[in-house]
C-alpha cells in the first residue's frame, strides 16, 4: 500500500477478505434492517430528474489506471482541466447525439497531486490550483457551452482536513462552526474513515451541506456524486449510516433552486434501497468496475461481478432513480483490457439492467468497434426505454438468458456465457412466457434474424452475449401450477409451508435448508419431452437448488437473488416428464436453497 | 433347457478374411488395397488411388454416426474441447471457432528420451521427459478469418462424422453461409482444411504453422509453402510443412505464413513427421529421412488435387473400416435428438432416462478415435496422439499394468482387429531391447522385484515404456504376462496362424522369464493337506497395498494364462513340444487364489488381510474374470470362487472414475449383471465439470486427479465401448453367448453387426423385447463353436469364409 500520507486515497483495491469479514461480522451483530433510521427530510424527490439512466462521462477510470501515460503526474493526477476541457470537447464532437450528455469530475478536484486536500474559509473543498486554474466555474460554464450537463463530486462526511480545530466558521450559517457539525467525539464515517461523521442533530450541520450545495449550484453543477456512502462502501453500522447525510443532501440541493442529479456511491446496502431511492437519482450497487491495473478495468476485475449482483436490485430501480453499474469502459478495447466479447456483453448488462451509462474512456481514443458499442442505438434504447429493468430468467450459470417484456408485447432478451470458453445459449420461449414462432431482432448486428419457433440457440464466445428484441407470434402455452404448499406435496427434513404475501395461494414453503426437500408429487403431462419447467421463488440472496424430475439426478442451480425475503421471481429449468404423473423435487442437499411459491409446467410439448 | 428349432442357413464364402469384409470391397473400388497394413514410418508413398466414384453416404446416413455441438471449442480447452482427427499416426484437435481456426497437431512418433537403461539407486527406472521421454506435439496450425468474429455469427453449428472421419462447421454471417471440413487422410498422409462458402462471401486471412519447440518457419513464396524442420535433443528429426490454394483471390506464402484474399474457397493441406522408424537396430532413427522435406513434398502432391478429390481419397479409405460394425441400441426420443451432444449428456445425467443413441454414440466414438489414433504407426498410449501441450500427464506413454491393454480390447470385438496390429507392432520392435534391458538390469541388486533364484531370462517390461526400448518407474514383473494376453487373445479372434507365429517369440519369451521366476512354496489347504505350489516372487499388485509380496493374485493368474496359451500356440505351430510339457507341469503346480475367510473376497496377496483401499481403482485381483475368463458364471468354477469374486467386485464399488468403471463394467457383463453393467457406462457419459470424473464436451474421458484439475485418459474411450460389446456377446474359443447382459435400457430391439468372435468368427445380431431374433456367425478362421441364447444352445460348424443364419434362439 502506499504511505501514510495518502491514507485517504479513495482507491478500492482493499477488496481483501479482512475487510469482508470485517463487514460480514457487523453486519451480523447489527443487522441493517436495524440500523437507525433516519429523520425523515420534507420535500421528497419531486423533481424530474432521472426520468431516464443519465449518460455521460467520468474522470475516474482514467484517473485510478497505470495505463502507459495516462497519469504522468502521480497517481490519479490525470484530472486536469485541460484533460476534462479536452473530453468534453470528444464527448460533444462523438457521442452527445447519442444521449451522452454528462462531463463528471470525480475525486481529486480539490487535491494537489499529492492528494492533499485544499478548503476555503469555511471548510468547503476547494479546487487545486494547479489541476483547475481557472475554478471549477469555469470547467461547467465550458461543459454547459457544448451543449453538455457538468458534474462533480464529494465525499460524504464532514473531511478530517477541514475541521480546523472545530472553529472553522459554516458559510450562511452565523454561530456556527464545525465543531458544532461533527459529534464531539469526533466519530469517523464514509468508506474511507477520512471524514467526521456529521451530527444532524445539530441544525449547522444541515448548514454546512446547504454549504456546499450552494457552492456547487453557484458554479452551476448538475450532478454530485456523493461517495463513500454507508450503509455501503464495505462499511456497516450506526458510524457509517450516512442516509441522514444523503438526505440533508437533497434537502440542500432543493433550496438551491437548482437541479441537481444525487448520484450515491458505493457498494450501498440493499437493505437501505428504498431511503437511496426517496432521497436519491440513483446508486452503485457494486464496487468499483475499475481494476486500478495497466488497464481501466479487467472482466474479473471488477466488471463480471454484477451478473451475481445485479439481479438482487431489478426492483428498486425506476424513473427518478436507477441502478449504477458503474462506469461503461467499452471504447478501447486495448485501454479497457477487455475482448470485444467482454466489451459487448458489458454493454448489454448494462443497457438491461437500465443502468446509467457513463463511459470512463479516453473519448479521443475510441475505437471503430468502440464506437459502434457505445452509439448503437437500439442497445441504447434498451436502457433508456420505459420496460421493467430485465432479470435473469434462467437459473444464473455459466450460461444464462435474461428478458424484460416491453410495452408492445415485445421482449428484450440477452443471451450470455459468462464461461472461459465458447458456449452455446438457449433462450426457451416458455421461459419468457409465450410459444410457437416469433420474429427475432439482433440488435448488436442491427439484423433480422427471421423466425424461430419455440426457441433461440446461439453459439457466444468466452464472456460474450447476444441482445434480441423477440415479438411473440401470439403463441401462449398452456399450463399447469402447481403451489408448493399443496397438501399433496411430500415435504422433508426443515421444510414447512410459511405465509408469502408476494405470492401465489399467499403461501410458500421455507426451510430448505442442509436436507430440507420439497416433491411436487403429481405433475401431469400429456407426452414425453423436456419441459420448460417455471420455479417462482423467494430468496433475498442468491441460493442454489437442485432440481430433478422422477428418478433423474437432477442438476444444482443457483437462483439469483429476488432482492428480499417478500418478493417473488421466478426462473425456467429444463426437466424431463413422461406423459402422466411425475414428480419434480426441489433439493437443498447440504446448503440453503430458495424459499419455493410454485411450479408452473406446460401441459404438452 | 430345450433346444428350439434353430433355422441354420449356409452361406458360401466370398473371400478369406471376412472381418475386413467391407474394407476390401471399398478398397477394391478405389484400388488402394496397398493401405492395409501402412507404412510404419514417415515415408514417401506411392499415389493414392482415387475413387471413381463418390464414397460419400447420404446426408441422413451421415446422421447416424454424427456428434454434433453448438458452439466451438476454446484454445485454452483443446483437450477437452477440442474434435480429434487423425490418419493413424498424424493426429489434430481442432477448436472450429469460425475466426480462429485452431488445429493442435501431433505426431504419433515425436516422443523425447531414449533406451533408459539405467535404474535409479531405488531400482526405478528414470521418469523424466528427458531421459525416459514423453510424447510431444508437432505443430500448431492457425488460420485466421478476422471478419468471422463468433460474436457476428449465427445458426454456428460443428459436428464430427464419426463414419467418415470428417468435422463440419458452419455458420452465417450476413446471408452467406461459410462451411469448413477437416480430415486427416491416409492415403494423402496430410491433413486437409476445406473452406467453402454459399451466397456470395469470400475468405480473407492468414495460415500459419508454428513448431512447438521453439522452430522457425519460413514461407517460400515460390513454393507456395511454408514449413519447419528441427531435431530433438535425442537426436529425433522432425518437420512440418503448409499450403493453401483457391480457384479465386489471391494467395501469398511470406515471410513466415501464407496470406489470402478474396478467395471464393480455400484448401489448405498440412503435413508432417519424424525419422523415426520401427528398428531397434537402428535406433530407431532413418538418418536418410529429412522430414521437412518429405512433409513439403506430401503438401504438394496433395494440393495438385481439388479439396474434393482430396476428401473423396479420405472418405473411402475411412467408411471402410468404420463400416466393420454397426450398432443399434434402440430409439431415442426426438427431445434428445434435438440437443447437442454437450446437452445430451447433461440431460442424459440429469434426467437419468436412457439415450440408446448416444450410448450407441459413445461406441462408435471410441471406434473413430481407434480409426484415427492406431494405423499404420506407434500404438495409442494414455492419449493416444491427442496433446494440447508438450507436458503431458504421465508422458501420455505406455502403461502396461492396465491402460494400454484396455486400449485395444475394443479392438477386436469392436470390427476394428487392423488397428490392433499397431500394438503387436510396436511389442516386436520392442522385444530386443526389453529383452537385453532385462537380462542386464532386471536381477540388479537395486530392484527390488529381483529374481531371488538369481536366474534370469526372456523379457519383461516396466510398468512404463516408451518407443525406444526403454522403461520408466518400476520394474513390472507381470506386465509382459497381460501383454501377451492380449496378444494372445488377438489370435484368438482372428485364429491367424501366421501372426501366432510372429508373436511367438514374445509369448516363449514371457514364459521363460517366469520359468525362472516362480519359487516354491508350502500351502495348507482347508482340509489340512500340505502341497508345494509355485509362486510369483517379490512383487507389487498394482498398484496399491505392499511393495514386496510374495504369490499375489494379479500374477498368478496372469502366469496360468500365459502357460495356457503357451500350450495352445505350441501345439497350433507344431513348436517346442518338449518345453511344452515343461511349462504345462509349471502350470500344474501354480497357486491360484483362494477366497479370504476374513472378507469373503478373493484374495489379492495371498493373504486373507485386505492390505489395500477397498474400493482402489484397479481390479488386479479380478484379472482372472475379466480380461482373463477363468473366472466364469458356470459350474466350471467352484461357487466359491465366483462368490469371492463378485464379492470383490462388489466392494470395489460403483463410483469410480473412467477406465476403472469401464473395467468394472466389463467384470459385471462376466458377471452377467446387466444393470451394473449399464451403470458404469452411464457413470462414464456424466459431463465432466471443472475437471470432474466424465466425459468431457467433446467425449474425452476426464479423470479428476486433483479438485478442479481434470486429465484426459483415453483408456476409457476404449474399454466402455469394449463393455457395450460385452454387454452383448460373450465368447471364447468353442463358446459364444448372445446377449449375455443386456440392460433394460437397451432391450426393445436393436441389433449389432461386425463384432468379433474368440475363436475365429464375426457375429451380426438382432435383438426384439430382449431376446435375439436373428443371429449370422461368419468364419474368419474358426471352425467348431457353440452359440447360446436365452434357452437355446446351438453347436455350428463352418468353414473359414463361410457364414450361417440362425433364427428362433431363445
Amino acid at each position: 500500500m502506499r504511505s501514510s500520507s495518502y491514507s485517504v486515497l479513495p482507491a478500492r483495491t482493499l477488496r481483501t477478505v479482512v475487510v469482508f469479514a470485517l463487514t460480514a461480522g457487523l453486519a451480523a451483530t447489527v443487522p441493517a434492517a436495524q440500523a437507525k433510521t433516519p429523520v425523515p427530510r420534507e420535500t421528497p424527490a419531486t423533481t424530474p430528474a432521472a426520468a431516464k439512466p443519465y449518460m455521460g462521462w467520468s474522470s475516474w477510470s482514467m484517473q485510478s489506471s497505470k495505463y502507459p501515460g495516462l497519469n504522468p503526474d502521480g497517481d490519479y493526477s490525470y484530472l486536469t482541466e485541460a484533460n476534462v476541457l479536452k473530453q468534453t470537447d470528444a464527448l460533444a464532437a462523438k457521442l452527445k447525439n447519442y444521449g451522452y450528455n454528462h462531463v463528471n469530475i470525480d475525486a481529486g478536484w480539490w487535491m494537489d497531486k499529492t492528494w492533499k486536500t485544499g478548503f476555503d474559509q469555511y471548510g468547503r473543498q476547494t479546487p487545486d490550483p494547479v489541476r483547475f486554474p481557472h475554478g471549477m466555474k469555469s470547467v461547467a460554464d465550458h461543459i454547459h457551452s457544448k451543449g453538455l450537463k457538468a458534474g462533480i463530486y464529494l465525499p460524504v462526511g464532514l473531511e478530517k482536513e477541514a475541521y480546523g480545530e472545530g472553529r472553522t466558521p459554516i458559510w450562511n450559517a452565523p454561530g456556527c462552526t464545525t465543531a458544532d457539525v461533527v459529534y464531539s467525539d469526533l466519530r469517523t464515517t464514509n468508506g474511507w474513515d477520512n471524514a467526521y461523521k456529521l451530527n444532524f442533530d445539530n441544525p449547522c450541520a444541515q448548514k454546512y451541506i446547504d454549504s456546499q450545495a450552494q457552492q456547487f449550484a453557484d458554479w452551476g453543477y448538475d450532478f454530485l456524486k456523493l461517495d463513500g456512502v454507508g450503509p455501503g462502501s464495505f462499511k456497516s453500522g450506526d458510524n457509517y449510516d450516512n442516509v441522514p447525510d444523503v438526505a440533508a443532501w437533497q434537502q440542500a440541493i432543493s433550496t438551491t433552486g437548482r437541479p441537481i442529479h444525487l448520484e450515491l456511491s458505493w457498494s450501498l446496502d440493499i437493505g437501505h434501497a428504498a431511503d437511496w431511492k426517496k432521497y436519491s437519482n440513483g446508486w452503485r450497487i457494486d464496487t468499483d468496475v475499475e481494476c486500478y491495473c495497466n488497464t481501466l478495468v479487467t472482466w474479473e476485475n471488477s466488471v463480471n461481478d454484477r451478473w451475481d449482483d445485479a439481479p438482487a436490485w431489478s426492483r428498486k430501480a425506476g424513473p427518478g432513480g436507477w441502478n449504477d453499474l458503474d462506469g461503461i469502459d467499452v471504447g478501447n478495447g486495448e485501454m479497457d483490457g477487455l475482448t470485444k466479447a467482454e466489451r459487448q456483453s458489458y454493454m448489454t448488462l448494462w443497457a438491461i439492467n437500465k443502468s446509467p451509462l457513463f463511459t470512463g474512456d479516453d473519448l479521443t481514443r475510441l475505437d471503430s468497434y468502440g464506437v459502434s458499442l457505445l452509439t448503437n442505438k437500439e442497445v441504447i434504447a434498451v436502457d433508456q426505454n420505459d420496460s421493467p429493468v430485465a432479470r435473469p430468467v434462467t437459473p444464473v450459470g455459466d450460461q444464462q438468458v435474461w428478458g424484460t417484456k416491453n410495452a408492445d408485447g415485445s421482449h428484450t432478451v440477452a443471451l450470455f456465457n459468462l464461461a472461459d470458453s465458447p458456449a452455446s445459449v438457449t433462450a426457451q420461449w416458455a421461459s419468457l412466457g409465450f410459444t410457437g414462432n416469433a420474429s427475432v431482432r439482433d440488435l448488436w448486428n442491427k439484423a433480422d434474424l427471421g423466425t424461430y419457433k419455440n426457441k433461440i440457440t446461439e453459439a457466444l464466445p468466452a464472456h460474450g452475449s447476444r441482445l434480441f428484441t423477440i415479438k411473440p407470434g401470439g403463441g401462449t402455452p398452456t399450463t399447469t401450477g402447481y403451489e408448493a404448499e399443496s397438501a399433496a406435496n411430500t415435504l422433508s427434513g426443515n421444510a414447512s409451508v410459511a405465509g408469502c404475501d408476494a405470492c401465489s395461494g399467499g403461501k410458500k414453503v421455507g426451510g430448505l435448508y442442509t436436507g430440507g426437500k420439497l416433491r411436487f408429487n403429481d405433475v401431469t403431462v400429456k407426452k414425453d419431452g423436456i419441459y420448460t419447467v417455471q420455479i417462482a421463488y423467494v430468496s433475498g440472496d442468491p441460493r442454489s437448488v437442485t432440481v430433478s424430475s422422477d428418478s433423474g439426478n437432477g442438476t444444482s442451480e443457483k437462483f439469483p437473488s429476488t432482492g428480499d425475503w417478500s418478493t417473488a421471481e421466478t426462473v425456467s429449468v429444463q426437466l424431463a416428464l413422461k406423459a402422466g404423473s411425475n414428480t419434480i423435487t426441489l433439493d437443498s442437499g447440504s446448503g440453503y436453497a430458495p424459499d419455493v411459491d410454485k411450479i408452473v409446467v406446460p401441459q404438452s410439448v | 433347457m430345450e433346444c428350439t428349432t434353430v433355422d441354420v442357413q449356409h452361406t458360401a464364402a466370398r473371400d478369406n478374411t471376412p472381418s475386413r469384409r467391407g474394407f476390401l470391397a471399398l478398397a477394391a473400388a478405389v484400388g488402394a488395397a496397398t493401405a492395409l497394413g501402412g507404412p510404419a514410418a514417415f515415408t514417401a508413398s506411392a499415389a493414392p488411388a482415387r475413387p471413381i466414384a463418390s464414397p460419400m453416404l447420404s446426408a441422413a446416413d451421415a446422421a447416424k454416426n454424427q456428434l454434433w455441438w453448438g458452439a466451438p471449442g476454446s484454445a485454452k480447452s483443446m483437450i477437452e474441447q477440442g474434435l480429434p482427427i487423425g490418419n493413424g499416426r498424424l493426429a489434430a484437435l481442432a477448436s472450429n471457432d469460425p475466426a480462429d481456426e485452431l488445429l493442435m497437431i501431433t505426431d504419433a512418433t515425436l516422443w523425447t528420451g531414449g533406451l533408459n537403461d539405467k535404474l535409479q539407486s531405488d531400482g526405478q527406472f528414470p521418469y523424466g521427459r528427458d531421459d525416459f521421454g514423453s510424447l510431444t506435439m508437432l505443430a500448431e496450425l492457425t488460420v485466421a478469418l478476422p471478419d468471422h468474429d463468433l460474436g457476428n455469427v449465427n445458426n454456428y453449428r460443428r459436428s464430427l462424422d464419426l463414419a467418415q472421419g470428417l468435422i463440419n462447421t458452419s455458420y452465417d454471417i450476413s446471408g452467406v453461409t461459410y462451411r469448413r471440413q477437416i480430415f486427416a487422410s491416409r492415403p494423402d498422409d496430410a491433413i486437409v482444411l476445406y473452406f467453402s462458402q454459399q451466397g456470395g462471401g469470400s475468405y480473407t486471412g492468414t495460415v500459419s504453422l508454428a513448431g512447438t519447440h521453439g522452430e522457425s518457419t519460413t514461407a517460400n513464396s515460390a513454393g507456395r509453402y511454408a514449413s519447419f524442420g528441427a531435431s530433438l535433443a535425442n537426436g529425433l528429426k522432425y518437420g512440418a510443412a503448409v499450403t493453401a490454394y483457391s480457384g479465386t483471390g489471391r494467395v501469398r506464402a511470406d515471410g513466415t505464413s501464407i496470406t489470402f484474399s478474396g478467395c471464393e474457397d480455400l484448401t489448405v493441406v498440412v503435413s508432417g513427421g519424424t525419422n523415426y522408424v520401427p528398428d531397434a537396430a537402428t535406433k530407431f532413427r532413418d538418418p536418410s529421412l529429412a522430414p521437412e522435406r518429405l512433409a513439403r513434398t506430401k503438401v504438394l502432391n496433395a494440393a495438385g488435387h481439388s479439396a474434393s478429390t482430396l476428401l473423396h481419397t479420405h472418405v473411402a479409405d475411412f467408411r471402410a473400416v468404420f463400416g466393420q460394425l454397426d450398432i443399434n441400441l434402440g430409439t431415442s426420443s426426438a427431445a434428445q435428438r434435438e440437443l447437442d451432444t454437450l446437452e445430451r449428456l447433461r440431460a442424459r445425467h440429469r434426467d437419468d432416462i436412457p439415450d440408446p443413441e448416444l450410448e450407441a454414440a459413445y461406441l462408435q466414438f471410441g471406434r473413430y478415435l481407434m480409426i484415427s489414433g492406431s494405423r499404420g504407426s506407434l500404438p495409442m498410449g494414455l492419449q493416444g496422439p491427442w496433446l494440447d501441450g508438450n507436458d503431458p500427464d504421465w508422458m501420455a506413454d505406455y502403461h502396461t499394468d492396465i491402460n494400454i491393454q484396455m486400449n485395444y480390447w475394443m479392438a477386436d470385438r469392436a470390427g476394428l482387429s487392423d488397428c490392433f496390429d499397431a500394438f503387436t507392432d510396436y511389442c516386436l520392435v520392442q522385444l530386443p531391447d526389453w529383452t537385453e534391458v532385462t537380462q542386464r538390469l532386471f536381477n540388479d541388486s537395486s530392484n527390488r522385484y529381483r529374481n531371488s533364484s538369481g536366474k534370469i531370462a526372456g523379457w519383461t517390461v516396466a510398468i512404463s515404456t516408451n518407443p525406444y526400448g526403454g522403461g520408466g518407474w518400476w520394474w513390472h514383473p507381470a506386465g509382459n504376462a497381460w501383454i501377451c494376453q492380449s496378444l494372445f487373445e488377438h489370435y484368438e479372434y482372428t485364429q491367424d496362424r501366421a501372426y501366432l507365429k510372429k508373436i511367438y517369440p514374445l509369448l516363449k519369451g514371457a514364459v521363460q522369464f517366469w520359468e525362472a521366476r516362480l519359487v516354491t512354496t508350502t500351502v495348507t489347504d482347508e482340509s489340512g493337506t500340505e502341497r508345494e505350489v509355485l509362486i510369483a516372487d517379490s512383487d507389487w499388485s498394482p498398484e496399491q497395498g505392499p511393495l514386496d509380496a510374495k504369490g499375489i493374485t494379479y500374477a498368478q493368474e496372469l502366469v496360468w494364462n500365459l502357460f495356457g496359451n503357451y500350450r495352445t500356440a505350441t501345439e497350433t505351430l507344431g513348436k517346442d513340444a518338449v518345453y511344452r510339457r515343461t511349462v504345462d507341469g509349471l502350470r500344474a503346480r501354480l497357486y491360484l487364489p483362494v477366497v479370504s475367510p476374513k472378507t469373503g473376497w478373493l484374495e489379492e496377496w495371498m493373504s486373507p488381510d485386505n492390505l489395500g483401499e477397498t474400493t482402489h481403482r484397479h481390479l488386479s485381483p479380478l484379472i482372472g474374470l475379466f480380461p482373463g475368463d477363468r473366472i466364469r458364471p458356470d459350474d466350471s468354477t467352484p461357487k466359491d470362487i465366483l462368490d469371492g469374486a463378485t464379492a470383490l467386485l462388489t466392494a470395489r464399488g460403483m463410483n469410480s472414475f473412467g477406465w476403472a468403471n469401464a473395467w468394472r463394467s466389463l467384470c459385471w457383463a462376466r458377471l452377467k449383471n446387466a444393470e451394473n453393467a449399464y451403470q458404469l457406462v452411464v457413470n462414464n457419459l456424466k459431463p465432466s465439470v471443472n475437471g470432474s470424473n466424465g466425459s468431457a464436451m467433446n467425449l474425452f474421458d476426464i479423470y479428476e486427479v486433483e479438485t478442479g484439475r481434470g486429465i484426459f485418459q483415453i483408456e476409457a474411450n476404449f474399454g466402455t465401448p469394449a463393455a457395450i460389446v460385452e454387454m452383448l456377446v460373450y465368447s471364447r474359443p468353442g463358446h459364444i453367448e448372445l446377449l449375455p447382459a443386456l440392460p433394460a435400457a437397451w432391450a426393445a430391439s436393436g441389433s449389432v453387426s461386425g463384432v468379433g468372435v474368440r475363436g475365429g468368427f464375426v457375429a451380426d445380431i438382432s435383438w426384439k423385447n430382449g431376446k435375439v431374433t436373428r443371429a449370422t456367425l461368419k468364419s474368419v478362421g474358426g471352425r467348431e463353436t457353440t452359440v447360446v441364447a436365452g434357452g437355446a444352445s446351438r453347436k455350428v460348424s463352418l468353414k473359414p469364409g463361410e457364414s450361417v443364419t440362425l433364427r428362433g434362439l431363445g
